[in-house]
């Protein structure tokens, strides 16, 4: 969303903000090559939508290219390791989903909280980003909007079953994302990016979609600022 | 489809709300929590006209409160608001009413410049301040409020403050037209702007507040701020009618003082109950029929269908928009609040 106030000149340039742009930029490029893995293991689980889960597999993949581009063009080699420690937590819950074949929790991590956290953090990078980065996220937040979301999709057709194991998953998972976003607080800042602003946008992103797959206004209060207090 | 984009006023409130209505996720939480919370849809409304007609409407939660505005987080301020457009306009609503601080915040930080809401583009017209209705009620007060407590309008020195307003404009251009008000007083913080309000009028005296309040009769309120001012009732003639129509609502509970009357000003009663649920914790005394007036242009709007943004911008309010929103007002079932 646009700040409401022009914010002072950023220097994309500087030290400060190319440490900072670092560890984000690898954030990003690990996010979507989590998601670009992710599906591939869903084909695994899934095998009745391998096609489509490979489609979706190769545009996250598109997407990672896009943004170690936006790496380069600032001369920024980002933090891999950082990245890898920074997803630790839902990458180990999804794998360890996965080899039980729950295929639920495995959508509510990928599907849920790692698309609704790439495209809030996106929205609220476009208005701070160097022009370069603009174009490229606004392709891939495009990109996002235009491809019917497959978990979403899923888990609304299989409502009914589904429900008790993505409350539960909810409960695993989204007080890891309040700890992720609490961590890269200040690298945010740095980018031009409030941490409060970012919640939001990932509230309102993943409440749509639980919206979406048929949970009550009620449940979405309930679900959506699970954990939250700790942060 | 209708739709009502409201907040509570207080944090206290709304965390005495929250608990109340069952969402303890939200009645623990302090302010960092609420300017962080998404707008949500919280009640499902039903409306009768008099006529028979009947609409359907949704409350729209901006999550917004009046300490974000004390404690100048102003970006949070205005992406509540913006959010909870995006949310109501997402949700396939045809007509929305701004309530409360939400249009005030949406005209002083210019979110007009704000067109792209991630993947929403905002319909302006989609939505109405509700202005021209609250102006227009606020008016009918006077009128017949005056009466009820023995002021003659022919005699009677009118006070409107917040005279530059969008709401105290409309009101001073219906107190010139339509009444036979004798004195006009503008009472306002731009000096600037009073002075072509009373170029536009071609009357009216300028006057401070402290100056205004011991020669009105009647006093219209329509400054809103997030604080309150002190009015010391003893300078204050009597009979005195004084019109609450700012935001938040707090002179009637600051002023009680013999041969003053106050009255809870852009408020209107529905001819039938409302069903719904919200009313309930803004303290209306009959939630079941009382409303902001604001909040019922959105309903005559959806009950005409005309989907247009009727109350917009600043200073646009016609006397003769103020007579089309009163008719069908009327038509509909809905009356001024009175003593």
């Amino acid at each position: 969303m646009p700040q409401l106030e022009v914010s002072p000149e950023i220097d994309f340039h500087s030290e400060t903000y190319r440490d900072a742009y670092s560890r984000i930029n690898a954030i990003v490029i690990e996010g979507e090559q989590e998601a670009h893995e992710n599906y591939i293991q869903l084909t695994e689980l899934l095998p009745e939508h391998k096609d489509e889960l490979i489609r979706l597999s190769k545009m996250e993949g598109r997407h990672k290219k896009g943004f170690e581009a936006c790496g380069r063009n600032l001369k920024v080699t980002p933090d891999l390791d950082f990245a890898q420690k920074f997803f630790a937590n839902l990458h180990h819950n999804f794998q360890e989903a996965a080899a039980e074949d729950r295929v639920v929790t495995c959508l509510l991590i990928q599907s849920l909280i790692i698309e609704c956290f790439a495209i809030a953090a996106y929205n609220i990078y476009i208005p701070v980003a160097d022009d370069f980065a603009r174009k490229i996220t606004e392709g891939v937040v495009k990109d996002e909007y235009t491809h019917l979301n497959f978990g979403e999709e899923w888990l609304k057709a299989n409502f009914a079953e589904v429900k008790e194991e993505l409350e539960a998953a909810n409960r695993q998972n989204l007080p890891i994302v309040w700890r992720m976003l609490s961590q890269v607080e200040d690298d945010a800042r740095t980018l031009g990016m409030e941490k409060e602003a970012l919640v939001e946008d990932f509230m309102i992103q993943y409440g749509e979609a639980l919206s979406n797959i048929g949970f009550t206004t009620r449940d979405i209060m309930r679900m959506s600022a699970y954990g939250i207090s700790g942060s | 489809m209708f739709g009502l984009i409201g907040h509570l006023t207080s944090l206290e409130h709304a965390q005495s709300v929250a608990k109340e209505l069952g969402y303890p996720e939200y009645a623990d939480q302090g302010l960092e929590f609420w300017c962080m919370a998404p707008p949500q849809i919280v009640d499902t409304i039903t409306v009768t006209s008099v006529t028979g007609q009947t609409i359907q409407g949704k409350y729209v939660e901006s999550c917004f409160l009046p300490e974000m505005l004390a404690s100048h987080r102003f970006k949070a301020a205005s992406r509540k608001i913006i959010n909870a457009m995006s949310h109501a306009q997402k949700h396939g609503i045809n007509i929305t009413a701004l309530g409360g601080f939400s249009s005030i915040i949406f005209e002083k930080f210019n979110l007009q410049q704000i067109k792209q809401i991630r993947n929403v583009t905002l319909e302006l017209k989609r939505f109405t301040t509700g202005n021209t209705h609250t102006a227009y009620i606020i008016c009918r007060q006077v009128e017949q409020a005056s009466q009820q407590v023995g002021i003659d309008l022919s005699k009677a020195t009118v006070a409107v403050c917040g005279a530059t307003g969008d709401i105290g404009s409309a009101v001073c251009r219906w107190l010139d037209t339509r009444t036979n008000v004798a004195e006009l007083l503008l009472v306002a913080r731009d000096q600037e702007r009073l002075q072509g309000l009373q170029a536009e009028l071609g009357r009216g005296q300028i006057l401070s507040l402290e100056e205004a309040l011991p020669l009105a009769d009647i006093i219209i309120w329509v400054a809103s701020m997030p604080k309150g001012v002190e009015i010391d009732p003893a300078v204050l003639k009597q009979p005195c009618l004084m019109i609450d129509g700012g935001y938040p609502k707090n002179l009637a509970t600051q002023i009680q003082f013999p041969g003053v009357h106050v009255l809870n000003g852009g408020i209107v009663e529905h001819s039938l109950d409302i069903d719904w649920r919200i009313m309930q914790i803004v303290n209306m005394s009959i939630p079941t029929r009382q409303l902001f007036a604001c909040f019922a242009e959105s309903m005559l709007l959806e009950f005409e269908q005309w989907y247009t943004n009727f109350s917009w911008g600043r200073n646009q309010i016609t006397v003769e928009n103020m007579d089309k929103i009163g008719e069908v007002s009327v038509k509909h079932g809905f009356q001024p609040l009175l003593l």
